[in-house]
């Protein structure tokens, strides 16, 4: 989330579950029914409430542990300062739906097939934590996917 | 503790360490900047959401968006100009040794934020990756299992 033009100084807000134990980037076990796949109509949602996140203020200090960006070192990125994450919650309702494009995709080197539908998406969310709300109120599909895939051992 | 709980456990352990090494270099590479200082990110994880999170297993590629200082990052984000070339895209899942149905999303907008305690409010722009995955896998303990996660 930005106060002023999208990009990494502007970013005041930055909702994620963190990275777990395993280094699995983002990921949270929801409930079964979270999820809704049809894909041969296609459509799919992802609709979950309260859920318990951290709110890291930007993606610097989200991907540098709280540590942010040191800005005068010769690399490519604006100064951060450090900033500790605090707890907050979020609810959202993504929909996936309609096909632009479609592909069936065997990718040896990074080990995963499977068919995949380039879709139109849109979402609905909100944040609360000590001090501040969130509500969405429009949305602009930058580029959505749906696949049903094999990756890893599944992959022959 | 049988073999395949053992080896699991090794893997773990491994990548763990791995994680704090990377961690350290960054943390010593901004000590000149005055940066350095007790990482607080994951100190208040409730210890049950991170086992009943660390069972998958997170996909071979990965990106390091602000190498040398950040961590690795093993996700493939969505390009917008793969929209009508989806033949070209990279693995949208953040687990391996999976079987199901993957979304992903990386979306923009906006909406109101309101400070709660003076009230006042005000239009923000924001930017989402968001997405899914349901189906099978093969956890760190090498078992099938079924499940359903957010990409948040």
């Amino acid at each position: 989330m930005y106060a002023g033009p999208v990009g990494l100084a502007n970013q005041i807000h930055d909702y994620n579950v963190h990275i777990d134990s395993n280094d699995v980037f983002w990921m949270i076990p929801v409930e079964h029914d979270a999820v809704k796949v049809d894909f041969d109509d296609p459509r799919a949602s992802l609709q979950v409430n309260n859920l318990r996140v951290f709110d890291d203020h930007d993606l610097a200090n989200s991907l540098t542990l709280g540590m942010g960006l040191p800005g005068d070192l010769g690399f490519p990125y604006p100064k951060i300062d450090p900033v500790a994450p605090v707890r907050a919650t979020v609810s959202f309702d993504v929909e996936w739906s309609g096909i632009a494009n479609h592909a069936q995709i065997k990718n040896s080197a990074q080990n995963f097939k499977g068919s995949f539908l380039s879709a139109n998406a849109t979402i609905k969310w909100s944040a609360e934590q000590p001090g501040f709300r969130f509500e969405s109120e429009a949305s602009t599909n930058l580029i959505s996917v749906l696949g049903r895939e094999q990756n890893g051992v599944f992959f022959a | 503790m049988n073999e395949q709980d053992s080896i699991a456990r090794k893997k773990l352990e491994q990548r763990q360490l791995g994680r704090r090494n990377l961690i350290r270099v960054a943390a010593g590479a901004v000590v000149g900047a005055g940066l350095l200082r007790p990482n607080p990110a994951f100190a208040d994880d409730d210890e049950h959401e991170q086992t009943a999170r660390a069972l998958t297993n997170p996909i071979p590629g990965f990106i390091t968006p602000f190498k040398p200082f950040g961590v690795v990052v093993h996700h493939n984000p969505l390009k917008p100009a793969n929209r009508l070339d989806m033949a070209h895209i990279s693995d949208p899942s953040q687990i391996t040794d999976f079987d199901g149905f993957v979304g992903l999303t990386h979306i923009s907008g906006s909406g109101t934020g309101t400070n709660t305690v003076t009230g006042a409010s005000a239009i923000l722009a924001f930017g989402a990756d968001m997405g899914f995955s349901q189906g099978k896998f093969i956890g760190i303990d090498g078992r099938h299992h079924e499940g359903t996660f957010a990409f948040v």
